[in-house]
């Protein structure tokens, strides 16, 4: 700049940027690390997993002081909304699990029957003995099989309140399957509402030679309709069966009343009842 | 295809099985056998192109509907309450029977019926209008079939809506 020339404003606004180059230059150097730092994860991570641990700590340690109520009433609600869902897939398991228990204790008191009558004599004992020990089987299953095992002839699956059908399977026609249905809803409501027996159901509804054995579910029944008498071993067996059935197969399909969850239901009893049935006939014959 | 829940109930003797027997088989006695706990028997109607399969559970008659056994009513869609047009002694408790059965049945459709239309005349007719506190839904014979199917027809209707 020459000496005794007045600054224009040109000159003024180079100067103003190399003042300004000056002064921030510092400024501007933090600026660009920092940007680095924000730009690249491997310098970003360590400065802030500290800060975010630090804050996920305290969430955690004031979470069930900030949110228990928030937390209890989302839970509450759900748990109001999804009930009939919950029973419905409870109901088999908890099932299950009583049965063995009962199992077990009827094993305990079996076991003491058989050491009682261990050394009672008897015609037909001794010839159950001589069979038990020329084939190695227990004389109690010799018995067992003298019987004769009952016939699955129809199986239902029953909405509890309605007595509308959800699905069944038959070795044969017969009468119309949603009457029967209907009409085994209304004799349970009727005996249970009868004897007023609170929790207590109808299981057993016995004729001449056939029976009708039901297995109630939270919201809905199996009713099995079978020619020949049903020892409570047999019994056992075939509860345990509902059971295993009503766990695998209704347990998302026992909520509503449609043509595909019908079908699906009536083949699968049909699969796990009436085939195999007629499938074991063959073989022993 | 749609299956409902219908439950046929009222007094005894005010027709509920001629109903029954007159929408299921179509036919009708005049022998008089009292219903012993239930009897339940299905019939698919169409209403305006949509099928839909009736469950009718016909009920045995009681005095005041409290004696009906409450499991009964579970899972009903729809009541058919019936009373005889000739005996008033069938319709004296209708507000508090229909009351009752809205609280059993809640969102249900339950439809009143006066039966036994037959045996009255125009003027009797006019006399029960007079003496009864609600109205009721449809008046049907049993015995000459007048209104049976359109009675249930009409639940159909609203059944599907």
């Amino acid at each position: 700049m020459d000496k005794g020339r007045k600054p224009d404003s040109r000159d003024e606004e180079l100067l103003l940027k190399e003042l300004r180059q000056i002064l921030l230059r510092e400024d501007r150097d933090a600026l660009e690390q920092l940007q680095e730092i924000l730009d690249n994860k491997e310098q970003l991570t360590p400065r802030i997993s500290p800060i975010i641990k630090e804050q996920i700590d305290l969430l955690k340690s004031n979470f069930p002081d900030e949110y228990r109520q928030e937390v209890r009433e989302i839970t509450k609600e759900q748990l109001l909304d999804s009930q009939e869902d919950i029973l419905n897939l409870l109901y088999p398991a908890m099932g299950k699990m009583i049965k063995r228990y009962i199992a077990h204790q009827f094993q305990i008191l079996k076991d003491s029957i058989d050491d009682r009558v261990k050394n009672t004599f008897s015609s037909q004992g001794i010839l159950g003995k001589i069979k038990a020990s020329l084939f190695g089987i227990n004389s109690s299953d010799i018995i067992l099989s003298d019987i004769d095992s009952p016939i699955i002839e129809e199986i239902f699956v029953v909405q509890r309140d309605s007595g509308l059908l959800m699905g069944q399977a038959s070795i044969r026609s017969t009468i119309d399957q949603d009457v029967v249905a209907g009409m085994l809803t209304a004799i349970k409501a009727f005996v249970e509402d009868a004897f007023q027996k609170g929790t207590e159901e109808l299981e057993l509804i016995e004729y001449d030679t056939h029976a009708i054995f039901t297995q109630s579910f939270h919201s809905y029944y199996i009713a099995v309709a079978m020619k020949g008498s049903l020892s409570s071993g047999e019994r056992d067996k075939l509860s345990t069966s509902l059971y295993d059935f009503a766990e695998k197969e209704l347990k998302h399909r026992a909520k509503e009343i449609d043509e595909t969850n019908f079908n699906y239901i009536s083949s699968k009893l049909e699969e796990y009842f009436i085939t195999t049935q007629l499938n074991k006939e063959r073989t022993a014959v | 295809m749609i299956s409902k829940k219908v439950i046929l109930t009222g007094s005894f003797g005010v027709g509920k099985t001629s109903l029954f027997n007159q929408f299921i088989y179509s036919r009708f006695s005049d022998k008089y056998l009292t219903t012993i706990g239930v009897k339940v028997n299905k019939k698919t109607i169409e209403v305006n192109g949509r099928e839909i399969s009736l469950l009718v559970w016909d009920i045995a008659g009681e005095v005041s509907q409290d004696k009906v056994p409450t499991s009964y009513f579970l899972g009903a869609s729809g009541i058919i309450y019936v009373f005889d047009l000739t005996r008033p002694s069938t319709y004296k408790n209708l507000e508090e029977d229909i009351n009752y059965l809205k609280d059993m049945v809640k969102g249900g459709i339950i439809k009143v019926v006066g039966n036994k239309e037959d045996l009255v005349t125009e003027e009797q007719l006019e006399e029960v209008k007079k003496e009864i506190s609600m109205p009721w839904d449809i008046t049907t014979s049993a015995k000459t079939g007048k209104n049976v199917e359109s009675l249930f027809q009409q639940l159909g209707a609203e059944l599907l809506d």
